[in-house]
């Protein structure tokens, strides 16, 4: 049965359905510019009808609050987009950095080029073959070797200080990753007791919003458990956030270098390659420069027992025969040659440039020497070969990053772009629906009056006066 | 269909975009290079490092080749004196032999002789910014010293046969010196013994033992313009060399510096390209940025 009292009840509830669409637009516009923000769209749904001897009576429209706009698999692609497109970022950052260690030289005498420091050195030999008895020459290649020496062992030192402060950079991540674990777990505990069912609205945006912030800074997996929670773990599977709880990276440090851990176990190598972030900084750091480092090593070796066993097989001046001395400190093995590669012969008369038991003026021994430029003495290749290789090797590394990168980046933008379509808060469309839900609301308004008027000729019973 | 309500921030990230390309353009422009950093293109750095080391070592060679032919140059002027003075020899002792000089003049010519002993010994001396020439390895004592005690006088070599050669980055391979003994006491074509003994002839003032030895000293000294020939050998060589490995440096050199220029027609076109995008995208992003449908609602 129709009666006036259902039907202003039925306006009343369609008012304050309004004022709750009404609500809920402003919400969006004020969170316009909040790019974690997802835009909620109001839930009209119409009221169960009751039915009276066989006769509908509409009951009006409810809104039942705001439905978050929200594609959990786009969203899930962007941060793993974006997990794949911080490392690379990051990893290219550490090679432009290694890679100035190694600048192309812009003419034969450049300052600080190894690729120069061996041809001068090995030249200065050369010059030695027509006068082998010349001090000045024979000092030309002392002070030839100390600025080889200097310029291999100065960007070996380069490189462990660039190593030391990705570390440093790794640790910090690491604290960032914490925090976020940390807020992301509680976010968990209130959507799981708050809205287990259906979207959180704000609370899944607060979630998301961190999850973005994760993933650029390390590789994660995510699984949505029961009840709407959320169950982060690292790339290689080690849990990070599981329900309400959240587990927390520590380091250490072994051999100088900051190892990560997860409940017991080492998750640094399984990072290495796992994104984010904290991907690039170990891949630089643990594998980039190291492998610069070595190649560093192997010349540096190679350089070192070939010139010091020429010297040691021929005649220097003071008529040592045969173990005239080494001009560089021996080393024991490849590791650690190029950092720690110094001259350490100070007598130019010790120079052995004749052959042995040949007298001073003999220079077999000075060509044997600076025949060395031209034999497979590093790792079979001649030493200018050899660090050739080094820098186009290193070279191709730095530019194919750099392409991927840009590559990841506009995969990125276009997910971003994706979702921002679909989930971001567009104000012209606002706009209409603030003009909709008012006159919708002034229409039901509107119905209440002429309702309000009518109620009061029922209760006059047809007589115009006291309620009015 | 929705469209990222965002998406001025794409143009903005287009807009840094412009301004790395310019920034970078730009640089190429000042240094002139074309390649600053390996990974711009790793082949032509890897080249470049092959480039600079060969100009470099023909550099070198170039530098080392002209002190070289100064030595060589000493040495065959030192030589050329030893046959000016062997053929000095040759005039007095062939004068001698024909049997019309007497005793006196016999004596003065042994004299001479002997004074022209000294005077090729003393070539053979020869000492080069402190090193001696023609001691083999020994460059550092006297190669010859004599022992006036006999008579004639007993002459010394105190060096070896040790022959020094310096290798052009060609793999040319040049003598550098002569050792004394091969030419100034070599078994059977003794200059030294040749002229010591024409001394001991004339000394005497008789005349006919001196033609035997006068043939031996003719043939010394057709022996030491021989040796002599080699010397003159490793200068044209060395010239040779020198001017191969010059011509190949300037090649090199235009090579490496072709690979490694900044073209600068086709930077500055590019850099005025960049930076009209530059405008056009900043154009756009202030006449997109304008207000929403709000703005005409009436309250």
């Amino acid at each position: 049965m129709g009666t006036i009292n259902s039907a202003m009840s039925l306006i009343s509830a369609a008012l304050e359905a309004d004022q709750a669409a009404l609500n809920i637009t402003s919400n969006n516009v004020a969170n316009a510019s909040n790019q974690s923000y997802t835009r909620e769209v109001p839930n009209w749904q119409e009221n169960q009808p009751i039915y009276l001897n066989g006769i509908a009576y509409s009951t009006g429209v409810t809104v039942t609050g705001g439905v978050s706009q929200r594609d959990r698999v786009l969203e899930q692609r962007l941060q793993q987009q974006q997990q794949l497109s911080s490392a690379s970022s990051s990893l290219r950052s550490a090679l432009t950095t290694l890679q100035g260690n190694f600048a192309p030289a812009n003419g034969t005498s450049a300052s600080g080029d190894i690729g120069t420091g061996i041809t001068n050195f090995f030249n200065a030999y050369s010059q030695l073959e027509s006068n082998p008895t010349s001090n000045p020459l024979r000092q030309q290649i002392l002070s030839s070797a100390t600025t080889l020496a200097a310029d291999i062992s100065g960007k070996a030192g380069s490189l462990d200080a660039q190593k030391s402060a990705l570390d440093q950079s790794v640790n910090t991540i690491v604290m960032q990753v914490n925090a976020l674990s940390v807020s992301l777990a509680e976010v968990n505990k209130q959507i799981q007791s708050l809205s287990p069912g259906q979207d959180a609205g704000t609370l899944e945006d607060q979630r998301q919003s961190d999850m973005s912030q994760l993933s650029q800074l390390i590789g994660v997996n995510q699984i949505m458990t029961e009840s709407s929670g959320l169950s982060i773990t690292t790339s290689g599977g080690q849990l990070l956030v599981s329900e309400g709880s959240a587990f927390q990276i520590t380091t250490a440090n072994v051999s100088g270098l900051t190892q990560l851990l997860l409940n017991g176990t080492d998750i640094t190598t399984q990072l290495d390659s796992g994104g984010g972030q904290i991907g690039g900084l170990l891949t630089a750091r643990d594998q980039s420069i190291p492998n610069t480092l070595a190649s560093l090593d192997q010349l540096a070796y190679g350089m070192s027992t070939s010139v010091n066993a020429a010297n040691n097989a021929g005649t220097d001046l003071d008529g040592d025969n045969g173990n005239a001395g080494n001009i560089f400190n021996a080393p024991m093995q490849v590791a650690g040659t190029a950092l720690a590669m110094s001259v350490v012969m100070t007598d130019p008369n010790k120079i052995a440039a004749a052959g042995l038991g040949q007298g001073a003026g003999d220079n077999s021994n000075a060509l044997t020497a600076a025949s060395l430029a031209t034999q497979a003495i590093i790792n079979g290749q001649t030493p200018s070969d050899y660090f050739s290789n080094m820098v186009s090797t290193l070279g191709a590394l730095v530019s194919q990053t750099t392409t991927e990168n840009m590559a990841l980046a506009a995969s990125v933008t276009q997910l971003q772009t994706q979702r921002n379509a679909l989930s971001s808060v567009n104000l012209d469309e606002e706009a209409s629906n603030l003009e909709e839900f008012q006159r919708s609301y002034q229409a039901a308004s509107q119905v209440f009056t002429i309702m309000n008027s009518i109620m009061a000729s029922a209760l006059n019973l047809g007589v115009e006066t006291a309620v009015a | 269909m929705r469209v990222d309500p965002f998406y001025i921030v794409n143009l903005s990230n287009s807009l840094d975009q412009t301004q790395v390309a310019q920034e970078q353009l730009s640089n190429e422009l000042s240094s002139g290079l074309r390649i600053s950093q390996i990974g711009q293109d790793p082949v032509a750095a890897a080249q470049n490092v092959e480039l600079l080391n060969q100009i470099n070592r023909d550099d070198s060679f170039t530098q080392t080749a002209s002190l070289t032919k100064g030595i060589l140059q000493v040495t065959d002027s030192a030589l050329g004196s030893v046959v000016t003075q062997l053929n000095q020899a040759i005039s007095l002792a062939t004068e001698a032999d024909n049997g019309t000089l007497n005793t006196s003049d016999l004596k003065s010519v042994s004299n001479q002789i002997a004074g022209i002993r000294d005077e090729v010994l003393s070539l053979a001396n020869t000492n080069y910014q402190g090193v001696y020439l023609f001691g083999g390895s020994h460059t550092g004592a006297t190669p010859f010293t004599v022992d006036n005690a006999t008579m004639p006088p007993t002459v010394t070599y105190n060096g070896d046969q040790d022959v020094n050669t310096i290798v052009s980055p060609n793999g040319q391979s040049i003598q550098l010196n002569l050792p004394g003994d091969q030419i100034f006491t070599a078994p059977g074509m003794s200059v030294i013994d040749a002229l010591n003994n024409l001394v001991v002839d004339f000394a005497n003032g008789s005349s006919g033992s001196g033609i035997p030895d006068t043939s031996a000293l003719n043939a010394a000294l057709t022996y030491v313009s021989q040796q002599r020939v080699k010397i003159d050998n490793s200068i044209t060589r060395l010239t040779d060399a020198s001017s191969a490995i010059t011509g190949e440096s300037m090649q090199l050199t235009q090579a490496q510096t072709n690979l490694m220029q900044a073209d600068i027609a086709d930077v500055s076109t590019q850099l005025s390209l960049t930076q009209s995008q530059q405008t056009a995208l900043m154009d756009v992003i202030a006449g997109l940025g304008q207000g929403s449908l709000f703005d005409k609602l009436v309250p």
